[in-house]
């Protein structure tokens, strides 16, 4: 119980603080601590993110941080992005695909802190 | 335009369970030049309606685990009104340098998830192919 409370309480922290990465810290964390198969982990990982993004976006609206017009035109794209995802899934080599993300990731970082 | 383009390959990144948000973000800022705090508020918007899908569809085939949800959702919307409460107040800049700090951390989370279902467990199969 203590762990699902820590866990939960840190995605929650991460997911209000940067609006993103909630995933990344439940995933494996359902994975890996609390020994659940990957596939319940990554559809109860989006389940339990998502009143975290409705209660963060209601402070970052508040904080007049929305450009509505940009994001509802990026809330569609996520959708066909999303579609389009599950029926890639099968084909596309993950292994490739992660660690070009992955590199991705490290070079925009190092980026972000030095600029 | 090009906001939808950066956001529909976010979304296919998000299906492979990699973190679109992250990505999306840095998109934003990258290509549209966007602020680091309207970037995250973008992503929020754009989680919404794909999490609602994917909720309903995960439900309906039985995959999400209720028990666990409640817990987690209890104390992680407490975590998320403290996080969104300083994120929103933290000055612009920082915030950037904070999360170019993060991605760097979540990068090397991933990287060591990758090795060890990549590398580590295809030595073990084929040890066990050889034996």
């Amino acid at each position: 119980m203590l762990k699902k409370i820590l866990v939960g309480f840190l995605a929650g922290l991460i997911s209000g603080f940067f609006t993103a990465g909630g995933g990344l810290i439940l995933v494996p964390a359902f994975v890996y601590i609390l020994k659940m198969d990957e596939k319940t982990s990554r559809a109860t990982s989006i389940l339990c993110i998502l009143p975290m993004v409705i209660v963060t976006a209601i402070f970052y609206n508040n904080s007049h941080f929305i450009n509505w017009d940009i994001a509802l035109k990026c809330a569609l794209g996520g959708v066909i992005g999303a579609i389009l995802g599950t029926k890639l899934l099968k084909k596309i080599p993950d292994k490739y695909l992660k660690i070009t993300f992955i590199i991705f990731l490290l070079y925009a970082g190092v980026n972000l802190i030095i600029k | 335009m090009i906001e939808i383009v950066l956001s529909i390959i976010s979304g296919v990144i998000s299906g492979l369970g990699m973190g679109g948000g992250t990505v999306l973000i840095l998109f934003l800022s990258i290509f549209l030049g966007m602020d680091q705090h309207v970037a995250q508020a973008t992503n929020l918007v754009f989680f919404i309606p794909t999490a609602i899908a994917s909720s309903i569809i995960n439900i309906k085939n039985k995959n999400v685990n209720f028990k666990v949800s409640i817990v987690i959702i209890i104390f992680g919307v407490i975590g998320s009104i403290i996080g969104a409460i300083v994120s929103t107040k933290l000055d612009v800049y920082l915030l950037k340098k904070i999360f170019g700090a993060f991605i760097i951390v979540i990068a090397l989370i991933q990287l060591y998830l990758w090795y060890i279902r990549y590398i580590k467990n295809k030595n073990r199969n084929n040890k066990n192919i050889k034996t």
